[in-house]
């Protein structure tokens, strides 16, 4: 129901309307040649211009006052909140629109979930909906009262009144909801509550594992661990239960301490003596199990975390493939020797996370590729369960520690490594001090790949499809050759159709990529045309001709297979075909495309999972694309370029090696190169060893290996063992005394808040300006944004919403050393609260919605608890929908309409005084319909002479257009003057002299062009000269 | 299963003898393998006018693209019962029933679907049963018209190349005996003959191009003197088998004139003896008349009504329209006639 009225903003304008009759006074004298009519339209046109600018001026606006309301439910879907109860509110928000809202009055109901955070289920509709469920998925691990009224604030409508209904237990623990409910019942929303009771139950709560600080190795100390157990008034009966201590370093847990307990109501303690043997990050979890799961109401609560970190002398971790394994023992076991802490770890057990590499100062890349599990023959069925491999997350982690944590990082050689173990083109190249291509060499071979693409019926199989190839034709070099075909109705290339399919990739990547993107692959009912274009393709390349052809057919094995004449040509050109079989069809499928791969001495990849799929095209592209590897043949001795930390007290004269990865000096100044083979002599492609800083860690490449194949020669050396170990301490994260720092960390709200103290040696305050820092957890990393709040302090704060152990790693700046604490975060406060915080729902209750009315608590109005479905629909019973608050009022401005208005007046007005239109038409149309009807008088009939004149005249206008058709001249471009027609005489009046006849020959120059054209007398004067030539010369 | 050798046959000859081969109540022609092999014939020089463009007009277009009821993804074979209901099978692997106006009536699921799906229905009204050929599970699956499955009466199952095993199971009919035919593909392309009790009476084929060999015989067809008509899509021709297997005829040539045809999946036949033909390759359906001759095209690749996108399948109704299975496109296309 809508009331509408006009408003206006600035009333004094209108006082401007007095002027009207001004208007009229000055307008009336002027006006006065128009006539009556045309005056008296002018004038009220004026005055409506006028009018509406004075309307404009004034800021006019049209208000409507509606009794519409808007009602929107917030469902509180935390995790203390036991399930029944968060169902159980579905069917009160449903039964309390089906019940009370008005549809004729148009109101609404919205609704809104909110844990963490607030999310809307349902925005404001109009009509009723059931909710069949609740689905918005949030963080059900706090409650965040105050985001879930914002929330509401921000949806509703301005032009109804507004009330929320806040279905909760009271206890947030992020926000502030009390200020949010001033705010919202300031600006006239009405807040009504219905709280949830949570039922009286013992509860046992883990409260702290408690560490001392500063651990020292070796050094015995007490771990304390307190349990709060709650018990509901009146019961002291004790809780029982086993109590683990569980101790984590890595990936390694071990249980220290699994003691029965008893426990008393209240807190209670208990003691375990430790020692840390060995330097590492430590975690300390302790959990309490109860022995009857009943009388426990929440486990989420039932343990606690407590972290702690034991400095050492330094901690490296290899990796090495896992397809080769025991290549590197004796540079492990030198290195032991030496005194570091080595971690072997095979590349099929990799870190899942920043915070497992904290662990380590250095990390070492040894001769591992960037993925395995392809088999050493070249033929062979692989299976994608056996690929696995360095992920392009894992990839970036590595070069994060370096760049931003300051750890170590170096790559060692061999076959698998560098260039030749894909490592091209990923995060890890940018970061290594040489890039993996050779971008010196003059003459490389040429390869090429085919590839065909088949729709599989794999789930996102297109999706799949495009990705490896761009892959592919990312791992390709400019002058290698790429071609693909699919089935779109018929076998076509993708590009290059004119070119035989297969075209250089370097001047047309980027268009390759541009059609993979828009690549759409139909169902190919059978290989062997495709196959054959392909065939042909390779014969076709000769310029210049590619040392390696290979084809790689992805598909599910449907189409029918190839002939034998096309695998023969394959065979006869040396073109290894790779088939991938995605979700092949059982055997047949299997069958045709292994018969493939073995005929041509390609690979069979069995794909399983997609996400492998990548993997296998690059490493099938970097078989066409040239080898890196260099072999040395006698093995030479590396020079030494210059003195450097790493090769400190060792002799220059270096044993000899008989191979490396061939890579190219990055083009940057802080590249050191310390090793250098003689061959080949491009002293950019030889480099043996090379250095350089990388964001706030050390990088170094060794391109050939550590004595497994190219350096036999190094284990029997003396500097074997001072040569390694000097380059992993060179590399090693720099951690100093940490004694000027003193880092303090707490959690409040989910959030944690990290403080830096930092003092010089003189006690006096350090300023640091390029302080950063970054928080890592399993579950990803925080950064860590510090600002300076007093001389010498630093906080940060982030959001700790994970229960769980976070390691802080703190860069105070250049020349300091890396600060690196933990923190642990304990279960969320939604797990400490067993009440219903019913004040502070009644007080947001209580709060008058602007002049009006306070809200209710809907559930002491039905005079039931909140703890059933049925429950709910008695509280549902109270009207939400009630008109106890102001009608809503909503303005909108018309002033633009108004000048609109008056611009469109303003032009009708110069209209009726400029133009005149006769209205004789419409009494001679007035008669005409009287005659039609009979009613009329009919016109006197017309005299003799006029019929006969209308005739001439009609005569000769047909004669003209006769002529004028046949003869397709062109008229003058100015019609005769009225007065030289020959029927002006006709249409004369009366007694008038008559105009002089036009001579006959005057009229034939109707006929006549005026004028010729003027390209008739170009025309005219061409021929003229023709003919002059035609003509024999006298 | 050759033929016997012919002298090769000019084009004036094979329309003739087509022509006489008509009047016997359908076209039969053997002819050597240099006629059909490599040179390839192509018949739409046969009768001065006799292929005008366009044999049919679109009556109606149904089908939506969608996985919930009624809706069909990516459909690959439809077969039409006595009551003129439509059975569909989709990418899916639900079997969707429709009536002739495209209501949805029902649908169900065959039992497995993980290694691919069927991609061939024919009705069998003598015995009032679907036969659902499931591709990828080496099989015949049997359904009443309501969705039940006949479990005792599957044939197949076994994957192989032995008498009752089999590679990609495409199509499955019967004949007027109750004699049932299977085809299938793989690299052991053939079809085999089973008694009207499931038991193995003979196989004819092999992979290949040569007469009586097949590359991927997609759909077969049985005709009402029991000839088994057999669309050999990658062969781009049609052959025609007595029900011993031996070859009557083949015809057709690789091509997107008119006359030749590009991945032929499927055909009907109609009482005259004329018979349409649904092309893969080039998106369109042709009628040609018993002898052969080219009657007119039917479609086009496109997206709009009327064009076709990958069409799979077709069948012929009572009334005499085709229904079209316009797979690109996830909808079917009927046709009157």
């Amino acid at each position: 129901m809508l009331d509408s009225s006009l408003a206006f903003d600035s009333r004094w304008w209108l006082a401007a309307l007095l002027l009207l009759p001004v208007l009229w006074g000055l307008s009336f004298g002027g006006l006065s040649g128009l006539g009556r009519g045309r005056r008296l339209a002018a004038l009220v046109l004026r005055s409506l211009v006028f009018t509406a600018i004075v309307l404009a001026l004034a800021e006019a606006q049209y208000t409507r006052t509606s009794d519409r309301l808007t009602v929107i439910y917030l469902l509180d879907q935390s995790a203390s909140i036991p399930e029944a109860q968060r169902e159980a509110m579905k069917s009160f928000v449903n039964a309390s629109v089906r019940s009370h809202r008005r549809s004729e009055a148009g109101d609404r109901a919205g609704v809104i979930v909110f844990g963490r955070d607030a999310t809307v289920e349902l925005p404001p509709v109009d009509f009723t909906y059931e909710m069949p469920r609740i689905e918005a998925a949030i963080d059900r691990q706090q409650t965040n009262l105050a985001a879930a009224m914002q929330q509401a604030m921000s949806l509703f409508p301005p032009d109804s009144a507004k009330r929320i209904v806040i279905v909760s237990d009271g206890n947030e623990n992020v926000g502030d909801g009390l200020r949010e409910a001033r705010v919202a019942t300031a600006s006239g929303v009405s807040i009504d509550v219905v709280p949830i009771p949570l039922p009286p139950r013992a509860d046992t709560v883990v409260d702290k594992i408690a560490i001392p600080a500063g651990v020292r190795r070796g050094q015995p100390f007490e771990a304390r661990v307190v349990i709060d157990h709650r018990t509901a008034a009146g019961d002291d009966t004790d809780g029982r239960g086993v109590l683990r201590i569980i101790r984590k370093r890595g990936d390694l847990q071990e249980i220290i301490s699994e003691s029965s307990v008893s426990l008393r109501p209240g807190k209670n303690a208990f003691g375990v003596r430790e020692t840390i043997d060995q330097a590492d990050f430590y975690t300390y979890e302790a959990r309490f199990t109860p022995e009857n799961p009943d009388t426990d109401a929440s486990n989420q609560n039932n343990a606690a975390t407590a972290y702690t970190h034991v400095r050492g002398k330094g901690h490296a971790l290899v990796i090495e493939d896992w397809e080769h394994p025991d290549e590197f023992t004796r540079l492990v076991e030198t290195l032991k020797d030496e005194g570091l802490d080595v971690t072997l770890r095979g590349s099929d057990r990799l870190f899942g996370s920043l915070a497992d590499l904290q662990r380590y100062d250095t990390v070492i890349l040894a001769n591992t590729p960037r993925a395995s599990g392809f088999g050493d023959t070249p033929g062979g069925v692989v299976s994608t369960d056996s690929i696995s491999g360095f992920s392009d997350e894992q990839i970036a982690m590595l070069v994060r520690n370096t760049e931003e944590l300051g750890c170590g990082l170096i790559m060692i050689g061999g076959d698998r490594s560098f260039g030749a173990g894909g490592w091209d083109e990923t995060a890890l190249e940018k970061a290594l001090p040489v890039d993996l291509e050779i971008k010196a060499a003059k003459v490389t071979p040429v390869g090429a790949l085919g590839m065909i693409m088949h729709a599989s019926e794999i789930a996102r199989g297109n999706y799949w499809q495009k990705r490896i190839a761009i892959e592919a034709i990312d791992a390709l070099g400019p002058r290698d050759y790429a071609g693909l075909l699919t089935w779109n109705g018929s076998d076509q290339w993708l590009w290059g159709q004119s070119q035989g399919g297969m075209i250089t990739v370097g001047p047309s990547r980027n268009q390759m990529k541009a059609r993979l993107d828009r690549l759409t692959v139909g169902d190919m009912p059978q290989f062997d045309p495709a196959m054959n274009l392909a065939a042909q393709s390779f014969a076709g390349l000769n310029n210049p001709t590619p040392a390696t052809k290979h084809l790689i057919i992805i598909s599910d094995g449907d189409p029918s297979p190839p002939s034998a004449r096309t695998m023969k040509s394959f065979i006869s050109q040396g073109v290894k075909i790779t088939t991938v079989a995605v979700g092949a069809h059982g055997p047949p499928g299997h069958a045709t495309m292994q018969q493939i791969a073995n005929q041509t001495g390609g690979k069979y990849y069995v794909v399983r999972n997609a996400n492998a799929l990548p993997r296998i095209y690059q490493r099938e592209a970097r078989r066409v694309s040239r080898p890196l590897v260099k072999e040395l043949r006698p093995p030479i001795p590396p020079q030494m370029m210059l003195q450097h930390e790493i090769m400190q007290g060792i002799d220059p004269n270096l044993p000899a090696i008989s191979g490396f990865v061939q890579t190219t000096v990055k083009d940057s100044s802080l590249v050191e190169v310390i090793l250098r083979s003689p061959e080949p002599p491009n002293p950019e492609s030889s480099t043996i060893l090379a250095t350089w800083n990388y964001g706030l860690g050390k990088v170094a490449a060794f391109t050939t290996d550590a004595g497994a194949r190219w350096a036999n020669d190094w284990t029997g050396w003396d500097g074997y063992a001072p040569f390694f170990s000097q380059m992993v301490r060179w590399s090693m994260r720099p951690t100093g005394d940490t004694g000027n720092f003193t880092l303090a960390t707490e959690v409040e709200d989910g959030r944690a808040r990290v403080i830096l103290d930092a003092l010089d040696k003189n006690e006096e305050f350090l300023e640091l300006p390029a302080i950063s820092g970054v928080a890592v957890q399993a579950d990803g990393d925080r950064p860590l944004s510090f600002s300076q709040v007093a001389p010498g302090r630093y906080v940060a704060e982030f959001e700790a919403d994970q229960a769980g152990s976070y390691i802080l790693m703190v860069n105070p700046g250049p020349g300091q050393p890396m600060i690196r604490s933990g923190l642990s975060v304990g279960y969320s406060d939604e797990f400490r609260d067993r009440e219903t915080n019913r004040p502070l729902l009644e007080s947001i209750a209580s709060l008058p919605a602007g002049n009006g009315e306070p809200g209710k608590v809907l559930s002491d109005e039905a005079g039931v608890e909140f703890d059933s479905a049925a429950a709910a629909e008695q509280v549902a019973a109270v009207d939400s929908y009630r008109r106890d608050l102001p009608p809503a009022v909503s303005r909108q401005p018309i002033w633009p309409l108004l000048v609109l208005g008056a611009s469109v007046l303003f032009l009708a007005d110069v209209f009726v005084r400029r133009v005149q239109i006769g209205f004789d038409w419409v009494a001679r149309l007035w008669q005409a319909i009287r005659q039609r009807l009979g009613g009329g008088e009919r016109p006197a009939a017309e005299p003799v002479t006029m019929q006969r004149l209308r005739s001439r005249k009609a005569a000769l206008r047909d004669e003209q257009t006769g002529r004028q058709g046949a003869t397709r001249f062109e008229t003058p471009d100015e019609p005769l003057p009225a007065s030289e027609s020959p029927l002006a005489a006709a249409t004369a009046t009366p007694g008038a002299p008559r105009p002089k006849p036009r001579q006959s020959d005057d009229l034939s120059g109707v006929e006549k062009p005026i004028e010729e054209a003027y390209t008739s007398r170009l025309l005219k004067a061409k021929r003229k000269a023709s003919q002059d030539r035609n003509e024999p010369p006298a | 299963m050759t033929p016997p050798d012919r002298p090769p046959l000019d084009r004036r000859r094979f329309c003739q003898a087509a022509s006489a081969a008509a009047g016997l109540g359908g076209w039969s022609l053997l002819g050597g393998a240099g006629l059909f092999g490599g040179a390839g014939l192509a018949l739409s020089g046969c009768g001065p006018a006799a292929a005008e463009k366009g044999f049919g007009r679109l009556e109606a277009v149904w089908g939506r693209r969608g996985i919930v009821e009624g809706r069909m993804s990516k459909p690959r074979a439809i077969a039409i019962d006595p009551q003129d209901q439509l059975y569909i099978v989709d990418f899916t692997a639900r079997i969707l029933v429709f009536d002739d106006q495209g209501n949805f009536l029902r649908s169900w699921q065959t039992p497995e679907s993980t290694n691919g799906r069927p991609t061939g229905l024919t009705f069998d009204a003598s015995r009032n049963e679907l036969l659902v050929a499931d591709t990828h599970y080496y099989r015949v699956l049997f359904y009443t018209p309501a969705g039940e499955l006949l479990t005792d009466r599957t044939v197949g199952g076994v994957n192989g190349k032995g008498p009752g095993e089999f590679g990609f199971v495409t199509d499955a009919v019967r004949d007027s005996t109750g004699c049932l035919y299977v085809s299938e593909y793989g690299d052991n392309d053939r079809v085999q003959k089973f008694s009207p009790d499931g038991e193995y009476l003979l196989g004819w084929g092999s992979h290949g191009s040569e007469p009586g060999q097949f590359r991927r015989p997609q759909n077969l067809v049985i005709d009402p003197q029991d000839r088994i008509w057999v669309c050999d899509a990658c062969n781009h021709r049609l052959q025609l088998f007595d029900p011993q297997g031996e070859l009557i005829g083949l015809w057709g040539t690789e091509g997107s004139d008119e006359g030749q045809l590009y991945y032929p999946y499927d055909m009907a036949l109609d009482p005259d003896g004329n018979f349409y033909v649904c092309e893969y390759g080039n998106h369109r359906l042709q009628k040609f008349s018993p002898a052969g001759v080219p009657l007119g095209v039917w479609g086009g690749q496109g997206r709009e009504p009327g064009q076709l996108w990958d069409p799979w399948a077709l069948v012929r109704d009572s009334r005499g329209r085709l229904h079209v299975l316009d797979t690109g496109n996830h909808r079917v296309q009927r046709i009157a006639v």
